[in-house]
């Protein structure tokens, strides 16, 4: 992969580490009112690889996300979901596709018991009990709290929840915002390994956008640098640290 | 009579303490305070079965239905005209009672066709407007219903403003005026069948509504989009379908409380001005009991039902001229609006969304 590749127009396949493609953004143009956010984003995600999105805060990496499921449709540009064109659909179909979203700040429903917040997420009622057996294996605290409200939950807590909902949607692409923010280092440990399990026993792809760079390198195989809505570099991670100038000239302070 | 009144006001003059002492040993009469508490549950069966729909409506999609009012008017009409039709004077008792039930069911099913058809047409196109273009539009759908149904009534030549007579003969005999008893064994308590009927209605359609909302997967879906609609709309469900049904079954059930009232002559009665009188009552349970919260609903229509009992027995017996009871219940809604702005269990800011 070439390090000075043409800005906005990076095309993703020639570095893919994974097999068919799952979520495809094709020269998204996102706009809020009149404020053009994202100025052309290409990327991919393939079967059986994490992806990250790593740039500066306001850049358009949430936007990126916000793009793919429709929340704030594409002016210009095309999305697909497993090769098909889901481009101004409406977001709920497309999560039905195998979209999930963890979003930034959790956004649980903090009304909702524990229970009521993963059943919400479960597409086949039929496979509520299966589906909720699943997530309490995989976070075996959200069983014992499984009558409280979301919002009484702790900050790990409800991140653990948030995940688990996004895995019980039965989604092959989890799009993931900022899941360490605001989280104990301790706390962000046992996300990162929850998601690093998911990802290679759920048979998952994870879509992820964090400000913590280590962390990012660490669970995803590829990479796109984001700057002033476009992609200006993408490539493996592996061996990537934030000393690389390519990544340094913008993540730098 | 006069003497009594006199002798009271002379009494507040001379002794204020003594007087109030009085008043409070009054109330504590047994057969006062649950004369006024089954008043208080009839008061608040009506209260919460017009605000239900309004709250259910604004909780799901921040939509202040200012036509609320008028389609309950429309429910009375329209149940009036259908029980009209379904109960001949022949029937017996039961027979009519049945019927009634058959025509709130018809009166539900026209009505939420009615509403999920408005919503359709007329609500979508506005929800990523600011709440004002809702509230102008639901506003003016109050003047269009009220005049369409003035039309239908100038042709059948009915008074829209005086309450509508006819349906009465319908009720059962155990409803009617005539109905009312004065129960020894309970402290001389005076009750009429129609109050009876209100509650009894009333807890139906609270405990089926919560029912619904808390023990079906589609309620589910309303209270996780009351919350919060685009993370709803990200996990897959479709909340737009959510806001049509929602909207349909608010109006329905504005129709179904339309349908009460016209039997009750006393506390509704089909009458053009009736879209008005429920709406501005609906409006202060909705807002003390939080926007858009179904158990604040619940407990502000209690809270305002038991109010407006107790100061209409305190301004029939203890005060010299009467028609302030509804100036209490303004009131509750002032002291809400200042001491606890987001209502008792309200969560959101109006306009939050």
């Amino acid at each position: 992969m070439s390090a000075d590749a043409d800005p906005g127009d990076g095309d993703a396949s020639d570095t893919s580490t994974g097999g068919a493609p799952l979520v495809e953004v094709e020269d998204a143009h996102t706009y809020y009112g009149e404020s053009h956010v994202l100025e052309g984003v290409s990327l991919s995600v393939r079967e059986g690889e994490n992806v990250a999105l790593i740039g500066r805060n306001g850049v358009g990496k949430t936007t990126t996300l916000r793009t793919i499921l429709q929340l704030t449709p594409p002016r210009r540009g095309t999305v697909r979901v497993k090769g098909a064109d889901v481009t101004g659909m409406a977001t709920h179909e497309v999560a039905r596709r195998g979209v999930g979203w963890i979003p930034e700040d959790r956004r649980m429903f903090a009304e909702l018991t524990v229970e009521e917040n993963l059943t919400v997420s479960v597409r086949e009622s039929e496979r509520t009990a299966a589906e909720l057996e699943r997530a309490f294996e995989t976070f075996p605290a959200l069983r014992e709290h499984r009558s409280r409200k979301a919002g009484n939950l702790s900050g790990g807590q409800q991140q653990m929840l948030a995940i688990a909902r996004g895995l019980v949607g039965d989604n092959d692409v989890l799009l993931v915002d900022e899941p360490s923010e605001g989280l104990a280092p301790l706390i962000v440990e046992t996300v990162a390994d929850v998601l690093r399990d998911i990802s290679q026993n759920d048979d998952v792809s994870l879509l992820l956008v964090e400000q913590n760079f280590p962390l990012a390198v660490d669970l995803a195989d590829r990479f796109y640098l984001i700057d002033h809505g476009q992609v200006v570099e993408s490539g493996p991670t592996e061996g990537l640290t934030s000393d690389d100038e390519r990544i340094a000239r913008y993540l730098g302070a | 009579m006069t003497g009594a009144n006199y002798a009271a006001g002379h009494a507040m003059q001379a002794a204020p303490l003594a007087s109030a002492v009085e008043i409070l040993l009054d109330f504590l009469d047994p057969g006062t305070i649950i004369q006024v508490l089954i008043n208080g549950l009839a008061k608040s069966s009506v209260f919460v079965m017009i605000a239900v729909g309004l709250t259910l409506v604004f909780g799901l999609m921040g939509v202040l239905n200012f036509a609320h009012g008028s389609l309950t008017m429309i429910g009375a009409y329209l149940g009036g005209a259908l029980v009209l039709f379904a109960v001949s004077p022949s029937m017996g008792d039961f027979t009519r009672l049945g019927a009634f039930f058959v025509v709130v069911v018809a009166v539900l099913a026209l009505l939420t066709a009615l509403g999920a058809a408005l919503e359709i047409s007329l609500i979508r196109p506005l929800y990523d407007r600011p709440p004002l273009y809702q509230i102008l539009l639901t506003f003016g759908l109050t003047l269009v219903f009220d005049e369409i149904v003035r039309i239908v009534l100038e042709i059948y030549d009915i008074q829209p403003t005086t309450k509508w007579q006819a349906p009465l003969n319908t009720r059962p005999s155990f409803m009617g005026q005539e109905s009312q008893r004065t129960l020894d064994w309970l402290f001389g308590v005076r009750v009429d069948g129609m109050q009876v009927f209100e509650i009894v209605f009333g807890f139906v359609v609270v405990v089926g509504i919560w029912l619904f909302l808390t023990r079906t997967r589609y309620g589910l879906y309303i209270r996780a989009g009351s919350e919060d609609t685009e993370m709803t709309e990200a996990l897959g469900i479709d909340v737009g379908q959510a806001f049509t049904v929602v909207f349909g079954l608010g109006v329905g059930l504005a129709g179904v409380a339309g349908a009460l009232l016209m039997w009750d002559p006393i506390r509704g009665g089909a009458s053009v001005p009736l879209g008005a009188d429920v709406l501005l009552p609906a409006f202060v349970v909705v807002i003390v009991g939080g926007l858009g919260t179904y158990r604040g609903t619940v407990v502000a229509a209690l809270i305002v039902g038991m109010t407006d009992a107790t100061m209409t027995w305190l301004f029939d017996n203890h005060v010299e001229f009467a028609g302030l009871p509804e100036l209490v219940v303004f009131l509750i809604l002032v002291i809400v609006l200042i001491v606890k702005p987001q209502g008792l269990f309200g969560v959101k800011e109006v306009g939050g969304h």
